[in-house]
């Protein structure tokens, strides 16, 4: 059954159409990665699920609840950023914490989850530290587990491993699957990365001029020419074989 | 010989800068200098006696002027800080940025005699109230298109992010927006206060003379020739920015820098 529900969502601004006829059904636990190039309406359509724009029509349905005029304070669906938009004037702790004092949790309680969430997030030794002082990976780990220990309905995330290098890239779509699944998290996951939305999705979603379209396995996906998939690896095979030769 | 030049340039301009100051606080201190005298034939604390003595009734402006600009401060920046962000996440933010501006068109005189006609009509006019007010109108402008690059798509993005963390609107300004602009809403407040602490038209005009601050009543020693009570307003004029400056640069700026 379907946890995330979208029917028939679009959106414009102004005479343009931004999105349109968008239409998703995910599973529990389940990763969307959506691929698309920039501005393609990657960034308005996670705004819409997250409540921070309106969409001109259609249905948001999380876990069989309408979230069309929930206000996004009350949905909870946690919206993550390209940059990792740490709180400057907290320390790594605090901002991890940060969710959980917003609710007036016990403070017994955030102590020991957040703990936990550092230690899970190797981050050990990097409590007390402030943002500035820790490196970009390290960053978008803290700003993970800030999101994730509120426990969030559904996580958006929008190219969040856009401005790390490779290797740091590498190392957090991996704390990234680990997290997912320990904590059942149910994902979209914006990227303009081929690889990164193969690797990342149990779905994958392309994205062109507003219009999604869902591929329900990674075979699908490849056999499509319209994702250039096939283009991506007759172009590598091509240097091998040039190689070889 | 390089180096005692250098020792001579920097005294130099220390006495540049203090002399008009220390000159003040001579002259507070004296009594019945005459020319050709070098020197007064009176130093001593009777001038400020009879200040703190509340003769002169400087002391009650002081605190008349640290009242009202403390509250022009206080209104303007908070007001500003809230407005601009309205202002600045709107649309038509060029324009109402542009409207900003409007207050500062005219000389701050004939802004007042342009006030005094509505004041009158509502019965402020020579009242504490209607220089609050008139002064609010000069700062609080001031203070939106100071509070007006702080609130970028980035900001946005925060004010989002907390949002979706589930925070409420007042826990968005407490626990994000205030912390991290605190040393422009202080430098802000510094600003306004002076801004509020030096105005002399607009209060002369919409006080008309009933209400006492402490710029009016320096130009009212200087225009009865008594130098000495004035240079002693001018020492309690000094005063507050020097405490700002002080606070300011042990506190707020080398924090920035």
């Amino acid at each position: 059954m379907s946890f995330l529900e979208i029917k028939k969502v679009g959106k414009s601004f102004g005479n343009q159409e931004i999105v349109k006829q968008l239409d998703i059904d995910l599973e529990a636990g389940k990763t969307l990665s959506i691929l698309g190039k920039s501005g393609c309406g990657k960034t308005t359509m996670l705004k819409m699920i997250a409540g921070l724009e309106s969409p001109d029509e259609g249905s948001i349905k999380v876990g069989g609840t309408m979230m069309n005029s929930v206000p996004p304070a009350k949905r909870g669906i946690v919206y993550l950023y390209q940059e990792d938009l740490l709180f400057p004037h907290l320390s790594v702790y605090e901002n991890i914490a940060f969710g959980l004092r917003i609710k007036r949790m016990d403070k017994s309680f955030i102590d020991k989850e957040v703990r936990r969430m550092i230690a899970e997030l190797q981050l050990e030794g990097h409590a007390d530290k402030m943002p500035e002082a820790i490196s970009g990976g390290q960053r978008q780990r803290v700003s993970f587990g800030r999101a994730i220990i509120t426990n969030p309905l559904l996580l958006l995330l929008d190219e969040p491993f856009g401005s790390l290098d490779a290797g740091t890239r590498k190392d957090m779509q991996l704390l990234f699957t680990d997290l997912s699944a320990t904590y059942k998290i149910t994902s979209l996951f914006v990227t303009h990365d081929m690889k990164e939305a193969i690797l990342m999705g149990d779905e994958i979603g392309l994205m062109r001029e507003g219009r999604l379209k869902i591929y329900k396995s990674q075979q699908a996906f490849l056999a499509d020419p319209d994702t250039g998939v096939a283009n991506e690896i007759d172009f590598w095979g091509g240097l091998t074989s040039n190689k070889s030769d | 010989m390089r180096r005692s030049s250098n020792s001579i340039v920097m005294i130099a301009y220390a006495i540049w800068v203090l002399f008009p100051f220390l000159y003040l606080l001579v002259l507070s201190l004296s009594a019945d200098w005459r020319f050709p005298s070098i020197l007064p034939n009176y130093i001593g604390l009777k001038n400020w006696a009879a200040v703190l003595g509340g003769e002169t009734g400087l002391v009650k402006s002081f605190f008349l002027s640290l009242f009202i600009s403390l509250l022009v401060a206080l209104s303007s920046t908070l007001c500003g800080f809230l407005l601009s962000r309205i202002v600045n996440y709107n649309k038509k933010k060029n324009l109402w940025t542009i409207i900003s501006y409007f207050p500062y068109v005219l000389a701050p005189v004939v802004f007042g005699a342009c006030l005094s006609y509505y004041f009158l009509r509502l019965g402020i006019l020579g009242t504490t109230f209607g220089v609050i007010l008139a002064q609010f109108f000069i700062a609080f402008p001031y203070a939106m298109i100071f509070f007006s690059p702080f609130w970028t798509e980035k900001t946005k993005d925060y004010e989002n992010l907390v949002a979706t963390l589930r925070g409420s609107l007042v826990q968005k300004f407490t626990k994000v927006l205030f912390p991290l602009s605190k040393n422009l809403i202080l430098i802000c407040f510094f600003q306004t206060f002076l801004i509020s602490w030096f105005e002399f038209g607009l209060s002369s005009i919409i006080g008309v003379g009933k209400v006492q601050t402490l710029t009016i009543q320096v130009f009212l020693f200087i225009k009865e020739s008594n130098f000495y009570y004035g240079a002693m307003s001018c020492c309690l004029l000094m005063l507050p920015p020097v405490i700002f400056i002080y606070v300011n640069k042990r506190y707020v700026f080398n924090k920035i820098l």
